[in-house]
C-alpha cells in the first residue's frame, strides 16, 4: 500500500484533496484494524474518524522513513487503544458476519467465520493482543509500549488468546458438524 | 508462498488470522474529516493572527518579571552598580539578550519537564491527544520562525508559553492515572 510522494507532499502542506486521496486508499484497512481492536462497528467508525484526523493534523511528523500505511496505522491503533481504555468493560457491540459475502472455496470460508466469531469471543485485552502480533506484526516489546504494560504481559496474553481461540473453533466445529452432517442426510435423500 | 513463507506465516500466525478478509466500512466518513480540517486550518491562521498577539502579551509579562528579577538581585538598594556608570555600555541590548538566555533557558526546562511527564504518563484520550497533537504543530511552527530570527524574544516567550501549556496537559493526565494507581 504505497503513497506517491506527490500526494504526501500535498497532505503534509494541508492540500485537502491529497488529504482525501490518502483517506479514499487507506479507509477500508483503517477500519479493518479499528473494528479488529474495537470489536464494534460503531466504536470503529469514531476510531477511524478520529485517527485519520490526527493523522492529517500530524502529516508534517511523518518523515517518509517508514511505510505511511505503518505509521497511519500506528495512529489507528493508539487512537483505538485509548477508545477501548474508556469503554465501559463489555460494552463492546457483537460484530455482524462479514464474510457472508466473500468469494472463495468453502472449507476456508467456514474457517474464516470460525476464526472471526471465535475472535470476538475474546476479551478485549487478549484480542488487542493477538490481533497486533499475529497480523500486524507487532514485536512484544511494541505491544508492551503500545499498552503500557510489560513484554511478559503481551507473551502471556498472546498464549492464552491462541489457547481459547483453538478452543472455541474446536467448539464452534462440535457445535455445527451434527447440521452439517444433517444437512448431508437431507443432501442424500 | 514458499516453503519459508509458509514456515514463517505458521509460527508468528498459526491461526491464520491474516487470512480474515478486510471490513467494508459501509459508510463514508470524508465529509466530516474535510470540515474538520477547515476549522483546524481556519483555527491556525486566526492563532497566527490573534493568538500571537496573546502569546506576544503574555511573553512580555515573563519578560518583564524576569527583567525586575535580574535587576533587583543585581543592583543592591541605595548602591549603585559599576556597570551602569561605564561609559559606551549598551544596557537595552544587554538586558534584551539577558531575557533571551532566560527565556532560552525556561524552554529547555520546560522541555525537559515534558520529557519526564511524556514518559511516565500513560495512553491519553483522544481529545487530549488531538490538544497535544495541536501544541505541537504551533510548537513546530514557533521552532521554524526561531530558526529564521533566532533573537526574537517574542518567539521565545511564544515557545515558552506553548510548551506551558502542553506540560499542563501531560500533569493532569498523569495526575489521573496517578489518581487511577491510587484507586486500585
Amino acid at each position: 500500500m504505497n503513497l506517491d510522494e506527490l500526494t504526501l507532499a500535498g497532505a503534509r502542506r494541508g492540500d485537502i484533496r491529497a488529504c482525501e486521496k490518502i483517506y479514499r486508499k487507506f479507509h477500508k484497512p483503517a477500519f479493518t484494524v479499528a473494528v479488529r481492536i474495537c470489536n464494534c462497528r460503531e466504536l470503529a467508525q469514531e476510531v477511524t474518524q478520529e485517527a485519520f484526523i490526527t493523522a492529517f493534523k500530524r502529516m508534517h511528523q511523518y518523515r517518509g522513513e517508514s511505510p505511511f500505511w505503518g505509521w497511519l496505522r500506528r495512529v489507528i491503533i493508539n487512537h483505538a487503544i485509548s477508545a477501548l481504555r474508556r469503554l465501559p468493560r463489555h460494552d463492546a457491540v457483537e460484530l455482524e458476519d462479514h464474510m457472508a459475502t466473500s468469494k472463495g472455496d468453502q472449507d476456508g470460508m467456514g474457517h474464516c467465520m470460525d476464526l472471526e466469531h471465535a475472535l470476538q469471543q475474546l476479551s478485549d485485552e487478549d484480542r488487542l493482543v493477538i490481533w497486533l502480533h499475529d497480523v500486524e506484526g507487532y514485536k512484544h516489546r511494541e505491544i508492551a509500549s503500545m499498552v503500557g504494560k510489560t513484554e511478559s504481559y503481551s507473551k502471556t496474553r498472546l498464549n492464552r488468546a491462541r489457547a481459547r481461540l483453538r478452543t472455541l473453533i474446536s467448539d464452534d466445529n462440535q457445535e455445527t458438524s451434527p447440521d452439517t452432517a444433517l444437512n448431508a442426510m437431507n443432501a442424500l435423500a | 508462498m514458499n516453503a519459508h513463507d509458509q514456515w514463517k506465516q505458521n509460527t508468528s500466525d498459526p491461526l491464520g488470522l491474516s487470512d480474515l478478509e478486510a471490513i467494508e466500512p459501509g459508510y463514508d466518513g470524508w465529509a466530516q474529516i474535510e470540515s474538520a480540517l477547515h476549522t483546524h486550518q481556519a483555527n491556525r491562521r486566526n492563532w497566527r493572527r490573534y493568538g500571537g498577539w496573546l502569546a506576544v502579551a503574555a511573553s512580555l509579562v515573563l519578560v518583564i518579571s524576569i527583567t525586575l528579577r535580574n535587576t533587583e538581585n543585581q543592583i543592591p538598594t541605595g548602591v549603585p552598580s559599576p556597570e551602569f556608570a561605564t561609559p559606551g555600555t549598551n544596557l537595552a541590548s544587554v538586558t534584551m539578550q539577558d531575557n533571551i538566555i532566560a527565556l532560552i533557558g525556561l524552554s529547555q526546562n520546560m522541555e525537559e519537564q515534558v520529557k519526564k511527564l511524556r514518559q511516565e504518563t500513560g495512553s491519553m484520550p483522544a481529545e487530549s491527544a488531538i490538544y497535544v497533537a495541536e501544541l505541537e504543530d504551533l510548537i513546530a511552527q514557533v521552532d521554524n520562525e526561531l530558526s529564521l530570527t533566532p533573537d526574537s524574544v517574542d518567539l521565545w516567550g511564544q515557545r515558552v508559553n506553548l510548551m506551558l501549556d502542553l506540560a499542563q496537559i501531560y500533569q493532569q493526565q498523569w495526575e489521573i492515572d496517578y489518581g487511577r494507581m491510587a484507586s486500585l
